[in-house]
């Protein structure tokens, strides 16, 4: 059983308040809700919804069925009123003709407790009702939500009619949900919170950025988290200062952290190849959205694979993870901080804005997999070294790092070519070995970083679809959807785009018929990696890139026009 | 424990022209250094890319040496995750007021406790005799054959009038005066710039030893380098006369009183502790 409800309306009239506290009110209750958010880059007016989908089961796809919208706004029912089911309902703020209108607006109701501040809450109430949530959950939730005072009492008063006015509306029995509460709470968080978890389960104690869309939410939970987790939050003056600061964090010992979009992250390539050349870990979260240039600010899009994997100039160690729902922007992160330090290395964390700004009902965040161990030099190891050497020739390529402050020991690192000791020298021999050093460690990380790629669906199909990151949820969706109209495909998907298991991807390949690609994105990013690895060029590709997500449906009716 | 300034001898070779500028400021930090005994483990230097920037490798010191013009964020950072070492930045002032001039700026915004000593050659010496922010108007550079047609900027009059906690100028040439002020801006709590006036004796043939032994003059004693207006008259100024000493000293509460306050430890020395999460998610129930 599913109910989807779509709350649309202009900025600045609390849809997201309203959403949020439903979405929590059915994590509370039990049961599975997830919310996608459509917002224009303004602070007031527009239009834009929140769409939130509640089931039994986690349902992380974007939907676009409605079955109750709140509409908020005239604009918001012309929009969306064909998206209604046809036991659809839709509460209007003000009269409307449509006939799916429920028999009052939510303008009367907050007229009858007087003023307008409540309008979200109402709304929520509503739908909670509709939903089967116990009163008694959601007043403990708007308690919590609104502190104390007038604004507590007129949310009160609204929850109270909301409540009433939902049982006198015959869809009152329809969308009842069987919720079967959990048996450990359930977490109700976006994906820039997921990232942010990852961060500190993963160690970081320096996070340097600028702010930008939609990496901004991760920054803002590290800084709110700060003293919690005893990190370091600085805005840094710009992109080129963040990455520099990662870097010198990264040096004196701290896990260090920069978050950025696109945009951000090109200021950002020169401090990319630094820590190539330097050898130290780092973690830098692009969540991307449309380029080029400024492009849609609170859009997402999959482009910037390409920029990462060849940011900065010379050949040096990284690695590229790209999470394909919240529960991965959570694991993936909390991986790259212990891949970074292992190996001295950027690694990025590639998500985008569909992935930080949906919101989802998930389990409590297991640290059972994530190692505690720290990748550098410790005091007493250093103590009973009679020398160190920060650039130190290995079969791994990978240098013992010590901090420095801790030992004897002195500490060199310089972005100019160096001898093992930090120093800088243009002597050729040391040149090469250096150079070859840093590319055995690319080869060590590769092997260490390799994986069995994991195919899903029907495998024995002749057509492999293939995607990354945030299209995960929407495909995996259509797949099922798919599979009762007998249109079976098998699909691969990859969270890891950098290294790549080239040999076991191209005996993958040749069992495929068909290569089918899908990407958020004007031209294909992980397409034409793959095609350049493996030489095997996709031969369909789907796309979309408006700078909104494919809804599942869309994505259903696209393979069934590619697939027999 | 008492440092020597052997301790501080390095093997590498050193690259500067016979007769820089920069090797006076070498002498005077390894002395600095000494008389405030530091021991090299417990110092950073950090640099960027220049002949100025190459100063840790004549020393045996632990060394950032990242990227031009980026040394003061990089120390920023170096400074916020190992607080107990004493981080000092070393910059040409093409380095320091050209490409990073906006970190220059924060950094005295955030008065983090770390020193940036600028070496005014009043050129890119490693690139070959390009102008620099602090060439006067009208000298004929490599890029400029009829005259550099921009200002020259005044980081101290810009420094002081910003607040700047410790501003101060000194002369390569004057070791035992420009090793006494570093070791004071060392020990001052927040940022402090010691601006270096270091003939270049390949591109610059205007500002030489001459020169300046004609023009610089040592603040006296009577000088209160705690009148922030006295101070800017003096950086304002028009003329040759080229004041040397500490111009500009202000207590201030420094960014490590609000941003780190919270550590029990240096962030370098903190464990990955994964069940930190176990605290945060209960917000989200
Ligand atoms: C990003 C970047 N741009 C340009 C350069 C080339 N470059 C190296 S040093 C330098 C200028 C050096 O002048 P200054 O900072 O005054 O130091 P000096 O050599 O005079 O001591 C330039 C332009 C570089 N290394 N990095
Ligand atoms: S070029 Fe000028 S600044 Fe550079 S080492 Fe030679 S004299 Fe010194």
């Amino acid at each position: 059983m599913e109910v989807q409800i779509r709350i649309a309306g202009a900025a600045g009239q609390g849809l997201q308040t309203a959403a949020d506290l439903l979405g929590r009110a059915l994590t509370r209750a039990g049961s599975f809700a997830y919310l996608y958010t459509d917002a224009e880059s303004r602070i007031r007016g527009g239009l834009n919804f929140s769409h939130l989908r509640c089931s039994d089961q986690p349902l992380h796809g974007i939907s676009q069925q409605i079955d109750i919208l709140v509409a908020l706004t005239d604009a918001a029912v012309t929009e969306f009123s064909h998206l209604v089911s046809t036991n659809g309902i839709i509460l209007c703020n003000r009269e409307n003709t449509h006939p799916r209108t429920a028999p009052f607006t939510l303008a009367s109701l907050l007229a009858e407790i007087g003023g307008d501040k409540a309008l979200a809450l109402l709304s929520a109430a509503i739908v909670c009702a509709l939903l089967d949530i116990p009163r008694g959950l959601m007043e403990s939730l708007v308690r919590d939500h609104f502190g104390s005072g007038a604004a507590l009492e007129s949310n009160l008063r609204a929850l109270e009619l909301g409540y009433r006015k939902a049982g006198e509306l015959d869809h009152a029995t329809r969308f009842r949900i069987a919720h079967a509460p959990a048996k450990a709470p359930r977490l109700w968080l976006a994906g820039h919170e997921s990232v942010a978890f990852g961060a500190i389960a993963g160690g970081v104690r320096f996070v340097a950025s600028y702010p930008m869309s939609p990496s901004t939410g991760t920054l803002t939970d590290l800084a709110e988290w700060a003293r919690e987790a005893s990190l370091v939050v600085e805005q840094a003056e710009d992109e080129i200062a963040a990455i520099n600061m990662v870097a010198g964090a990264s040096y004196a010992g701290a896990r260090a952290m920069t978050t950025t979009s696109g945009g951000g992250f090109c200021l950002m390539t020169e401090g990319v190849s630094l820590m190539g050349m330097i050898e130290v870990g780092g973690v830098i979260l692009i969540a991307q959205r449309p380029g080029p240039a400024t492009g849609l600010p609170t859009r997402t899009a999959q482009g910037d694979l390409h920029l990462a994997l060849h940011a900065g100039h010379g050949a040096f160690a990284k690695a590229i993870f790209a999470p394909k729902n919240l529960q991965e922007c959570y694991e993936l992160t909390a991986r790259a901080f212990e891949v970074a330090e292992r190996f001295g290395c950027p690694v990025f964390v590639l998500t985008d804005q569909l992935l930080q700004d949906s919101q989802a009902t998930m389990d409590a965040f297991s640290t059972k997999e994530i190692s505690q161990k720290r990748g550098l030099l410790s005091e007493a190891q250093l103590a009973d070294m009679s020398s160190y050497h920060r650039y130190e020739l290995t079969d791994s390529g990978v240098s013992p790092q010590a901090a420095p402050g801790i030992s004897k020991h002195v500490v060199v690192v310089d972005s100019d070519e160096h001898d093992v000791d930090g120093h800088l020298t243009e002597k050729p021999i040391i040149a090469e070995q250096m150079c070859q050093k840093r590319l055995r460690k690319i080869a060590s990380l590769k092997s260490s970083l390799d994986f069995e790629p994991i195919v899903e669906g029907q495998k024995s199909s002749p057509h492999l679809v293939i995607s990354w990151g945030s299209t995960y949820e929407t495909l995996r969706e259509a797949r099922n959807h798919l599979k009762k109209k007998n249109a079976l495909f098998a699909h691969l998907h990859l969270s890891q785009v950098w290294p790549l298991p080239v040999e076991r991807l191209k005996a993958l390949f040749a069992r495929y018929d068909r290569i089918i690609l899908v990407e958020n994105n004007a031209v294909p990013e992980l397409g034409s990696l793959l095609c350049e690895c493996t030489q095997r060029a996709h031969d369909v590709f789907i796309n979309r890139f408006d700078g909104r997500p494919f809804s599942v449906e869309e994505m259903v009716s696209r393979l069934t026009e590619v697939l027999p | 424990m008492t440092v020597r300034i052997d301790d501080y001898r390095s093997a590498v070779e050193n690259h500067w022209c016979p007769g820089c500028g920069n090797f006076g400021i070498l002498e005077a930090v390894k002395k600095s250094l000494v008389q405030l005994d530091l021991p090299p483990e417990k110092v950073v230097v950090c640099t960027g890319i220049g002949q100025a920037p190459k100063l840790p490798h004549y020393l045996r010191v632990n060394t950032f040496n990242g990227l031009h013009g980026r040394e003061v964020a990089s120390a920023t950072a170096i400074k916020c995750a190992a607080p107990d070492l004493t981080v000092l930045v070393h910059a040409g002032d093409g380095g320091a007021y050209g490409e990073g001039g906006n970190h220059f700026l924060h950094a005295i915004r955030r008065n983090i406790d770390i020193t940036l000593v600028v070496h005014d050659n009043k050129v890119y010496g490693l690139t070959k005799g390009q102008a620099s922010p602090m060439t006067t108007r009208g000298t004929k550079a490599k890029i400029h054959p009829h005259g550099v047609p921009s200002n020259a900027l005044n980081p101290l009059a810009l420094a002081i009038a910003q607040n700047c906690g410790f501003v101060a100028q000194c002369m390569s040439a004057r070791g035992d005066h420009l090793a006494a002020t570093l070791s004071a801006a060392i020990r001052h709590k927040g940022f402090s710039l010691v601006h270096v006036l270091q003939p270049c004796v390949s591109w610059d043939k205007v500002h030489t030893y001459a020169y300046y032994k004609e023009h610089c003059y040592e603040l006296g004693a009577d000088y209160d380098p705690g009148d922030r207006m006295k101070a800017l008259e003096l950086v304002l100024a028009e003329g040759d006369r080229l004041p040397l000493g500490i111009l500009y000293r202000t207590e201030q509460p420094t960014f490590e009183d609000l941003a780190l306050s919270h550590l029990d430890a240096p962030l370098r020395d903190l464990p990955v502790d994964s069940g930190r999460i176990e605290r945060l998610m209960p917000k989200f129930q």
